[in-house]
């Protein structure tokens, strides 16, 4: 029943979008000043902001400090007014640190580590508004950032979230069709067009056209 | 100089018979791909090969190097080292300061166990060292001043005037006249300015 309001008999979604249409992406690099790099990052209603500090010397525990590669350290947060109810505890639960989790890995097999040995390049990305795709929203904010900080990287990451509705897969989902039962997934590639998927980071393995939706996999949002 | 074309981290520059890989690129499969966003240089070094690398408005930040010349402030002394801020690698500014360690063993390169670090350095002196190891786990970055051209360049006296080098370990303070010992550089005559 779900999959006739998300997606109607001519092909429309919720918004108006077509399935396989992505919403429209507006984003600024430099946004700060004084950090290393940033970028803000709007796709259709979720926006997001990202700043890079570093490489800079290891702060905080120098045992954490790799001798051959620099250390990253993410950080995700949404602001408390970034949901329709205000938010009680913007970072620390347990969702913002598995997306810190997951960004962290994104960029260790992106970024270039082993040039900045013994440091540490932070990454800090806050949802100022949130209307589904939070995290694929935060891997594209992110890497514009690290782009503008001028720390390289094999590849720019790009990430996009994927709904299954009626054997249809819908791109790039917003929140009304991420909480109404889709079964869906976001993927993070290091731009499959040119070279092989050598990183890719999903919460299921991504090879190719997606599934059919008994692999369902739900973003918890 | 052909115009500079624009590129993005990914983007296949040329083949790694054509160019050799200069800073901002990497190899990959036998090609040259750039990991920077900015324009493609290609210089021709008298080589065979021009080399090829990627350039930005801004210079991304520089890390020190072992082996690199590096320009420091000393904040700390002690009897065994000294403890600096690294400010300048080469002739670039750091955007933020790493930390460094003098040892009294790397302070000269002879009589090393004669060496006293107070007479060799004071808090707030600026010193050249070349970095000699990244450190591990407890340490900071190691600096050496064992060469004649390494040490002391700037340094205030007590009364707080610049001071002038009238030796290898001495230093003389031109209101007072008082002479203070410090392990000083011999600048390089293209370096100074008239």
């Amino acid at each position: 029943m779900a999959g006739l309001e998300l997606l109607s008999d001519q092909g429309y979604r919720l918004d108006g979008r077509k399935a396989t249409e992505l919403r429209k992406v507006q984003a600024r690099m430099g946004v700060f000043a004084q950090a290393d790099g940033s970028a803000y990052l709007e796709q259709g209603n979720t926006k997001a902001l990202a700043v890079v500090y570093g490489p800079h010397e290891m702060r905080g525990s120098r045992s954490r400090a790799r001798h051959d590669r620099a250390v990253i350290n993410c950080q995700y947060s949404m602001a408390t007014f970034s949901t329709a109810e205000r938010k009680r505890r913007p970072h620390g639960d347990r969702k913002s640190t598995e997306m810190s989790l997951h960004l962290k890995q994104t960029f260790e097999a992106a970024v270039m580590t082993q040039l900045y040995p013994r440091s540490q390049i932070d990454i800090y990305v806050k949802i100022l508004q949130s209307d589904g795709g939070n995290y694929s929203v935060c891997v594209n904010a992110a890497t514009l950032a690290v782009i503008d900080a001028g720390i390289p990287m094999r590849d720019y990451v790009c990430a996009c979230t994927v709904g299954f509705v009626d054997e249809t897969p819908l791109a790039d989902l917003c929140y009304a069709e991420e909480s109404g039962g889709v079964s869906s997934l976001a993927l993070a590639l290091l731009a499959p067009w040119r070279t092989d998927r050598s990183a890719a980071d999903g919460r299921q393995a991504p090879s190719g056209p997606l599934r059919g939706s008994d692999r369902s996999c739900h973003d918890s949002l | 100089m052909s115009p500079m074309k624009l590129c993005v981290p990914g983007d296949k520059l040329c083949s790694v018979e054509d160019c050799i890989p200069g800073t901002g690129v990497y190899l990959r499969h036998g090609y040259i791909y750039s990991s920077l966003a900015g324009y493609v240089l290609k210089k021709n070094e008298g080589e065979e090969l021009p080399v090829i690398s990627v350039v930005r408005e801004t210079e991304a930040q520089l890390l020190p190097d072992v082996g690199a010349i590096v320009t420091c402030k000393v904040t700390s002394i002690n009897p065994r080292f000294a403890k600096v801020h690294i400010l300048y690698v080469g002739s670039t500014p750091l955007k933020d300061r790493f930390r460094g360690t003098i040892r009294k063993e790397d302070v000269r390169a002879t009589e090393k166990d004669k060496v006293e670090t107070y007479k060799s350095f004071r808090p707030g002196d600026i010193v050249l060292a070349k970095v000699i190891s990244l450190g591990d786990v407890q340490s900071n970055y190691l600096l050496t001043t064992a060469e004649n051209e390494l040490g002391v360049v700037v340094a205030h006296s007590e009364s707080g005037a610049q001071m002038v080098p009238i030796s290898w370990c001495e230093m003389q303070c031109p209101q007072t006249h008082v002479k203070e010992f410090r392990k000083v550089a011999r600048v390089q005559p293209e370096y100074l300015q008239a």
